[in-house]
């Protein structure tokens, strides 16, 4: 899949998330991130611009030609990208799953 | 009432936030940020508007278009950047905004990566300002004064005070807060690197050239110095002379201060240190030396 294996930060994941659907600017990322994590994740300018330059580079997103009627610039998620954000769905299910499985299905790990 | 101020303050780069905090403090008061700046910041008056600031620190941006585009989607306004990576961007203060509005880096990992940009400018300006301090020492070492022993001080000063700040930017428990004993140290930098300078520009420096008959008879040469600043000074003596000369240094009470001697082709130096006060550098020949041998005498004070 050529990702790299460190987790996601939030703020990567959030932007991949958000352009899940369809391509989507800067300004709308950022506020749909904010809508999806509650409140929690804002993402920055400086942030949104070292990542969005450093998933560009990998290969994850890319800027599509043009910009939309008020001037911003429109980011579009890659085959590659589609894959690191589902690996890392999943990967964050499977981490959500065994909490699940310990802290409320009352699963211990005594023998 | 004046329109226009300027403001001549630099700030180390691990305080960002003191400049930030500074920045909206003076929008507040009415003053606006026209250009900002590494040492020099102009402002306008407009007391009609708050807003508030964010500087970024970055070197390496591939797209400056899209930079700055990136910015600007999110309100920010870029007023100005300086030719070392340092950009200043402005936002409308809206009290019912949350404070991460006017946050730009708002994760670990981006804050981690500007203050990995920072830490570097750093190691590399404290490396560099180390090899100046080692190149102030030599030459101190070789010609010693209080100039240069000063201005060796202030190279150092400045050069641990920089890495020191680069450490602290690369730690996140101590990054951004402000610590005076550092900020106090560019204020001993400046003040020593002024007197360093100024010191070195008026020591004494001086050159005497004599061309000189023996006389038995007449007292011997003597060329007066009057020296107003206390140094580390080297008399340098270039004698062509058909006999043996003393050459000595004393002071007004008769102490010798330095002494040298030889003949014909005489290259001699001496390091004393001076007092402020009136010296007398002699050429006594020899008691032999038969009356109208001619000398060529060139005496350096530095």
């Amino acid at each position: 899949m050529g990702r790299d294996t460190e987790p996601l930060t939030e703020s990567y994941f959030y932007i991949l998330l958000c352009l899940y659907r369809g391509p989507s600017h800067g300004y709308g990322i950022m506020h749909d991130a904010l809508r999806l994590s509650r409140g929690h994740v804002h993402i920055g300018s400086g942030t949104m611009y070292g990542a969005t330059s450093n998933m560009m580079k990998k290969g994850w997103i890319q800027e599509l030609p043009g910009q939309d009627a008020d001037r911003r610039r429109l980011y579009t998620l890659t085959d590659e990208g589609r894959e690191v954000l589902l690996a890392e769905a999943d990967r964050l299910r499977h981490l959500a799953a065994a909490a699940e499985s310990i802290i409320e299905g009352g699963e211990t790990n005594e023998e | 009432m004046r329109n226009k101020k300027h403001r001549y303050v630099m700030y180390p780069a691990w305080e960002y936030q003191r400049e930030i905090d500074d920045l909206n403090a003076l929008s507040e008061a009415g003053w606006q940020l026209e250009k900002g700046g590494c040492f020099h910041s102009v402002f306008y008056r407009d007391e009609g508007v708050r807003y508030r600031y964010a500087v970024d620190y970055n070197q390496s941006i591939d797209d400056p278009a899209r930079y700055r585009d990136t910015f600007r989607e999110q309100g920010w306004e870029f007023i100005s950047d300086t030719f070392n990576g340092w950009h200043f961007f402005r936002k409308k203060y809206d009290p019912a905004l949350p404070p991460e509005e006017y946050e730009i880096y708002t994760d670990e990992h981006s804050v981690r990566d500007m203050a990995g940009r920072w830490s570097r400018l750093g190691y590399i300006l404290g490396g560099i300002e180390l090899l100046v301090t080692a190149g102030n020492a030599f030459m101190a070492l070789r010609l010693p004064s209080i100039g240069s022993i000063i201005i060796t001080l202030a190279c150092l000063t400045l050069g641990v005070t920089i890495l020191t700040g680069a450490w602290r930017i690369h730690h996140p428990s101590v990054a951004g807060k402000p610590r005076k004993s550092l900020r106090w140290c560019f204020s001993v930098v400046f003040a020593l690197l002024a007197v360093g300078l100024v010191y070195s520009f008026f020591r004494f420096h001086a050159t005497a050239d004599s061309e000189y008959v023996y006389d038995p008879a007449a007292p011997p040469w003597t060329w007066e110095m009057s020296v107003s600043l206390p140094d580390f000074y080297t008399l340098d003596a270039e004698a062509d002379v058909d006999a043996y000369v003393d050459i000595t240094v004393t002071n007004k009470n008769g102490k010798v201060l330095a002494q040298m001697g030889g003949g014909w082709d005489l290259r001699a130096k001496a390091a004393m240190f001076l007092l402020p006060g009136k010296y007398d550098v002699t050429v006594q020949y020899a008691p032999d030396t038969p009356a109208g041998t001619a000398g060529i005498f060139r005496f350096e004070v530095d």
